[in-house]
């Protein structure tokens, strides 16, 4: 294989005789003076003149960034994801900021040494959901991860905002790994229906639908988890961890919720894949919903004691319930698609959320 | 530190608290960015309400004192009795940063005793992404309370 090595330049250039057609030949855009704002020199203070502007439809498939002279003969990457709609959402630059000065460390900044004992069947239950949590946060780096080097490099700030929530979720795992081993217990149980549930992410054929079903809805569902957790933490060690990954899971959600909002507004007609991406995924979150690895340990920890929560019922979940749903269907109007009356989960499920059924929504 | 010495709740009030929060700069920075408006709505006993503005822009806080909702335009307001709020402040004054039973989070979550309210869901999620910021503000009312060390 060929490099073109110019074995002539080397000598020329041991001569003194530089190219210099990079210095006096360039058609980018020169004199570009971006100035930082209150935080710093933002991507938003450098998207200016051309360098702002984001093809609808990337002209080539290179690494080259965006507003570079490109060679004619730089080789095609093979992108797979070249249109801006596919990827893009108006709050992507504020959230690459928000996430890069908002990280933190499991290591360090969990009060580790304030953990307290906790009766046996709550730590189990805690242990249980930190087990479900190690275990579906994964899937929303491998989600990311597997799509970045299809994503054309013209979008290369959609590309940065993904590699942040790789790294987020790597840290949810992390610490919810830290924290079932931390305190007595252990890791829990791994069922088949979260498996088969992440592998509809991880398998989805386009990054539209993994996008609707990870940060819309999956991460929608973790984002009300984490919030309960934090409301029935049992000690500040919890309280820090929920309330840490709540926030970052929150930034997630905000991309994927203007990401539809931003694909439907450029081509509505795709409201019916969204649709049938979703009709799909919710048939799978309805037996989540069933399921008693996930269902029980937050019912315990709400209720304070397997007795309490059994005394409950269902009732001991009913909070998280309407608030999963009712978050859900908020952030699908938000986005340009009504998903009220057309949920496909069972009435047992939606009961008393207002507008989760067809007659409530007609 | 001694409790906030204006009343609850006045414009003073929040202008203290947002005071004791960001006395620590680099404290707070490490906390993170945040673009935000919060609407501190205190409903008294005769049902009249009260909104208190908080605006968040990048690091810095500001209170904005009393104002009205079409007016300040919150992403979020954060809605609850006077003695709801009353003893949200004087459970944090004499224990310290909330934990999660008293915190803005744990004391909302039910929609009891506080209800958090928005208009669309990118304002409602705002709550949640910026909670451990909104926390440190709020926990500054207590008579000593470190902005939590989260730090790049």
């Amino acid at each position: 294989m060929s490099l073109g090595l110019d074995l002539g330049y080397l000598e020329r250039s041991a001569r003194g005789e530089f190219d210099l057609g990079w210095l006096r030949n360039t058609d980018s855009e020169w004199g570009v003076r971006a100035v930082p704002s209150k935080t710093g020199l933002t991507l938003r203070d450098i998207s200016i003149g051309s360098y702002g502007v984001i093809p609808e439809h990337a002209p080539r498939r290179t690494m080259a960034p965006r507003g570079s002279d490109i060679e004619s003969d730089v080789p095609d990457m093979g992108y797979t994801v070249n249109d801006k709609a596919e990827v893009w959402s108006d709050n992507v630059l504020d959230l690459y900021e928000e996430a890069v000065s908002r990280q933190w460390s499991a290591t360090r900044d969990i009060p580790w040494s304030e953990l307290v004992p906790l009766d046996p069947d709550v730590e189990h239950a805690m242990c249980q959901l930190a087990t479900v949590l190690s275990e579906v946060e994964m899937v929303a780096a491998d989600f990311p991860a597997k799509w970045l080097w299809r994503i054309n490099h013209d979008f290369v700030e959609a590309k940065m905002f993904l590699c942040t929530q790789v790294m987020d979720e790597a840290r949810h795992t992390e610490v919810f790994r830290k924290r079932a081993l931390a305190n007595g217990g252990g890791l829990g149980r791994a069922t088949a229906v979260i498996e088969r549930f992440l592998q509809l992410i991880l398998d989805a054929e386009t990054y539209d639908e993994g996008s609707a079903l990870m940060h819309l809805l999956g991460e929608g569902i973790v984002l009300s988890l984490f919030r309960a957790g934090a409301a029935l933490a049992p000690s500040p060690v919890e309280q820090q961890i929920f309330r840490l990954c709540m926030q970052d899971e929150a930034r997630h959600v905000a991309y994927g919720t203007m990401h539809l909002r931003y694909r439907l507004a450029k081509d509505p007609s795709m409201a019916a894949d969204f649709h049938d991406y979703l009709d799909r995924g919710e048939e799978m979150i309805a037996m989540i919903f069933s399921t008693p690895e996930i269902v029980e340990p937050t019912a315990i920890l709400a209720a304070g004691s397997v007795e309490a929560a059994c005394a409950l019922g269902a009732e001991a979940g009913d909070v998280l319930r309407h608030q999963i749903i009712g978050d859900y269907l908020k952030r699908c109007d938000h986005a340009g698609l009504d998903r009220r009356g057309r949920l496909h989960l069972p009435d047992a499920i939606i009961e008393g959320v207002p507008g989760a059924k067809a007659e409530v929504a007609a | 530190m001694a409790p906030i010495a204006a009343p609850f709740p006045s414009g003073p009030w929040f202008e203290e608290l947002v005071a004791r929060a960001t006395a620590d700069t680099a404290a707070m920075e490490r906390l993170g960015i945040a673009e935000f408006r919060l609407g501190a709505e205190v409903v008294g006993a005769s049902g009249a309400r009260r909104l208190f503005g908080l605006e968040f822009d990048g690091y810095d806080i500001t209170a904005t004192g009393p104002t009205d909702e079409a007016a300040f335009a919150p992403d979020v307001v954060f809605s609850g009795s006077l003695e709801a709020w009353t003893e949200m402040i004087g459970w944090i004054e004499a224990n310290g940063p909330a934990d999660s039973a008293h915190s803005l989070n744990g004391l909302s979550i039910a929609g009891v005793p506080f209800q958090v309210r928005s208009s669309d869901a990118m304002g409602s999620d705002k709550f949640y992404r910026y909670m451990g910021t909104l926390q440190a503000v709020f926990d500054a009312a207590s008579a000593d309370a470190p902005v939590p060390a989260v730090a790049n």
